[in-house]
């Protein structure tokens, strides 16, 4: 990355990374976020602080379809805590790659709100190559950035959805599986990649058996053999360079 | 008062959320920067990142629920192929995958 002599440089270079891509799919996400929540009767107003104060599409979804089945509401906290318990790994692999920046330690408890998989991604992707005291701004730029793409995704999705052709409607909904499989897949890191292949093995499946808690359980069990499995897997690699 | 309801539910879900990330950084914090942990954890995210991937792909809800299966899993293939041969670009693949979605549901 170039250097990043200011904040703002840093800031302004994040906004700048996000557009594009990263900003269209949050924008495309949360469209078909809104459409839902329309259909289910939520507020408009509730819709919007929903992308901002939960910022975590999957449980948003068991959210709004809970309390459009008029759920309890045990049944919504559980069933949103199961649909978000990712951010718990997520927030704790992040942390490191802001461990060498000046900041107070306590302002990591908001910074962690703004995680979402491209931000995530982004940092574990590019976190290391930007200087120190520039990650936090660089962060920060490139995470708002996502999530007003993401506002005016809910938006646009509640108001308009309805009278959009189905083929954009339905390319906008399909951009999500894509673009995730294809940045998640991205890793060099081989128990990352053994740690995705079984999750997209065993998330259908494990989804029958418990739909709550369904991604955590398939996502521990192809996590943690994946970790268990990291010696053998590098000894695997080290063979076949050694073999070329 | 079903508007007061509709509040609770949905500070109850921010809540359900903020949880996992409050107890990511406390934990983290405990930690040394370098401790096996971080890579188990890492290894858990992207584990359970990829199964929500094959849920929305395979059981999705709504609008994609009405195509059928094969219309979503040759595509995602597609995707795959023309991300991996051309470079790792993402807009590659993206052009890809989708062209594939869409030539389906027109020749359908």
């Amino acid at each position: 990355m170039k250097d990043l002599d200011t904040n703002i440089q840093a800031l302004l270079t994040g906004i700048r990374n996000a557009m594009g891509v990263p900003a269209l799919l949050l924008f495309s996400a949360m469209t078909g976020f809104g459409s839902l929540a329309q259909e289910q009767g939520l507020s408009l107003y509730i819709s919007i602080l929903s992308t901002i104060l939960i910022w975590g599409m999957p449980g948003q979804v068991v959210h709004v379809e809970l309390y459009g089945l008029g759920a309890p509401l045990i049944a919504v906290v559980l069933g949103v805590a199961g649909a978000n318990a990712r951010f718990m790994p997520m927030t704790l692999s992040m942390m490191p790659i802001l461990a060498d920046s000046p900041h107070n330690r306590k302002w990591n408890y908001l910074f962690a709100h703004f995680i979402s998989i491209n931000t995530w991604a982004e940092m574990l992707h590019r976190g290391k190559e930007i200087r120190a005291d520039r990650k936090v701004s660089y962060f920060l730029g490139f995470s708002i950035t996502c999530m007003i793409a993401g506002v005016i995704g809910v938006f646009q999705g509640y108001v308009l959805f309805e009278n959009m052709p189905k083929m954009i409607s339905l390319c906008l909904i399909f951009l999500v599986p894509i673009y995730f499989g294809l940045i998640m897949s991205n890793t060099i890191h081989p128990p990352y990649l053994l740690a995705f292949v079984l999750g997209c093995l065993l998330g259908a499946p494990m989804h029958f058996i418990t739909p709550e808690w369904g991604l955590v359980l398939s996502g521990i069990i192809a996590g943690t053999m994946a970790f268990l499995l990291r010696k053998w897997l590098e000894g695997l690699r080290n063979n076949k360079a050694g073999n070329d | 008062m079903i508007e007061y309801s509709e509040w609770i539910f949905f500070i109850s879900a921010i809540f359900a959320t903020y949880v996992w990330r409050f107890a990511g950084v406390m934990i983290s914090h405990r930690l040394e920067a370098n401790h096996p942990i971080f890579e188990w954890f890492t290894c858990l995210a992207y584990g359970i990142i990829a199964s929500l991937i094959a849920r929305t792909l395979i059981i999705p809800s709504g609008l994609m629920a009405e195509v059928p299966l094969w219309h979503r899993m040759i595509p995602m293939i597609f995707a795959f192929i023309g991300f991996y041969i051309f470079g790792k670009r993402l807009l590659v693949g993206i052009v890809f995958g989708e062209t594939v979605f869409i030539l389906l549901f027109v020749f359908q």
